[in-house]
């Protein structure tokens, strides 16, 4: 009986946990133009991004001092919100990937480092550690 | 077998010997070094939660109960009334500490497979796995705290080894070899749990973050020359820099 209880609190609980249905990614339809479509969903690209993302940085990391910067184009990219937090999408935009190598504190220079650098116009909204990120989706190949 | 406040304490201290290190190589944040020594002790603990009367089986619950219940709350707090969360966040509470623990119970057996190598692997995945899909972290810091909860699982399972030595009598326990293992291969239901694991751990890798800036933090030459700096003051001078 005990048993069979636990399962049933077990499988409500469950059932209870499933995330809400992600919401599909529509990149137009084909009708009207669809370089005005995608800038309706992702906004411009941005245009300074190299200096913004040299700026946003030079007062983000520990040792600014001499860091080295390699940047590469802007992609049309979407993520998504963690699971635990709903997992519906969260920003929809232009991503810059950012290579950044920078001193140690013993002022030996670390390999440089992959940033996810995620743009809103020309604004940064955030940055990510690492060359990639499973919550992020780049529509751009 | 060592007790609960043996791996408690020393779980603890290789947690806190570890995390100070990532800190002071500059892997994490002082707030990321904190949570690194917790989950570490909490996989110190996390072992003997197959044991059935054991203190790390009701503590493990208790902070899977509590986990669950806060994020539960986060997702629907948008949406739900305070009644509505209040009857949700009990009943998932309620769910985990009572009713699966009791489940947990009768299904699972003390020393068996939760006592291996390969089951610490998956935990630690499954942590880094869940730290970037549910918890939003980076790729790193995810794969930080799987390697924090692998490194507490070891130090647990090593110490039950050590335990299993009668010193006094220089003779090894029936425990010994029970703990740090491969698998278990007695019978051919044993041999299929063990495949069945090692076959998970590449399907788990599949959708785990990406283990590039692990590697070149924790396991590269890159890594062990950040190590070799700190050791000593890189200044040569001592406590006034």
């Amino acid at each position: 009986m005990k048993t069979r209880l636990a399962l049933l609190t077990l499988s409500v609980f469950f059932v209870g946990c499933v995330p809400a249905p992600k919401p599909t990614i529509s990149l137009g339809t084909g009708i009207g133009n669809s370089t005005q479509n995608s800038d309706l969903e992702y906004g411009s690209q941005p245009r300074n991004y190299a200096s913004a993302i040299r700026d946003y940085f030079s007062s983000r990391l520990k040792h600014p001092k001499g860091a080295s910067f390699q940047i590469s184009a802007p992609k049309r990219a979407y993520k998504r919100k963690g699971l635990a937090f709903g997992g519906d999408v969260e920003w929809k935009g232009w991503l810059v990937k950012a290579d950044i190598a920078e001193q140690s504190r013993t002022g030996r220079y670390h390999s440089a480092k992959p940033h996810i650098v995620l743009f809103a116009g020309d604004q940064i909204v955030e940055d990510i550690l690492g060359s990639s990120h499973r919550l992020i989706t780049i529509v751009d190949k | 077998m060592a007790n609960f406040n043996t791996h408690f304490t020393v779980a603890s201290g290789a947690s806190a010997v570890v995390s100070a290190t990532l800190l002071s190589m500059e892997v994490v944040t002082p707030e990321q070094a904190v949570i690194a020594f917790s989950i570490g002790t909490l996989g110190g603990l996390l072992p003997d939660v197959d044991s059935s009367r054991s203190t790390s089986i009701k503590v493990g619950f208790n902070v899977l109960s509590l986990l669950m219940t806060i994020m539960i709350i986060f997702v629907k707090s948008s949406s739900y009334s305070l009644i509505e969360m209040l009857i949700v966040a009990s009943l998932v509470f309620g769910g985990i500490r009572y009713a699966f623990l009791e489940f947990f119970r009768k299904i699972s057996k003390h020393r068996g497979m939760f006592h291996s190598i390969p089951v610490a692997i998956i935990w630690g995945i499954v942590i880094a796995i869940m730290c970037q899909w549910f918890f939003d972290l980076n790729s790193l810091v995810s794969w930080v705290y799987g390697v924090m909860i692998i490194l507490g699982y070891f130090v647990h399972l090593i110490l039950d080894e050590i335990y299993s030595v009668d010193l006094g009598n220089r003779r090894m326990k029936k425990s010994s070899g029970t703990a740090l293992k491969f698998g278990m291969f007695k019978n051919r239901q044993q041999q299929i749990h063990t495949a069945v694991l090692y076959a998970v751990i590449p399907l788990l890798f599949m959708i785990a973050p990406n283990t590039e800036m692990i590697q070149t933090a924790l396991f590269s030459h890159e890594a062990w020359l950040s190590f070799t700096d700190i050791i000593l003051p890189y200044d040569g001078k001592w406590f006034f820099h």
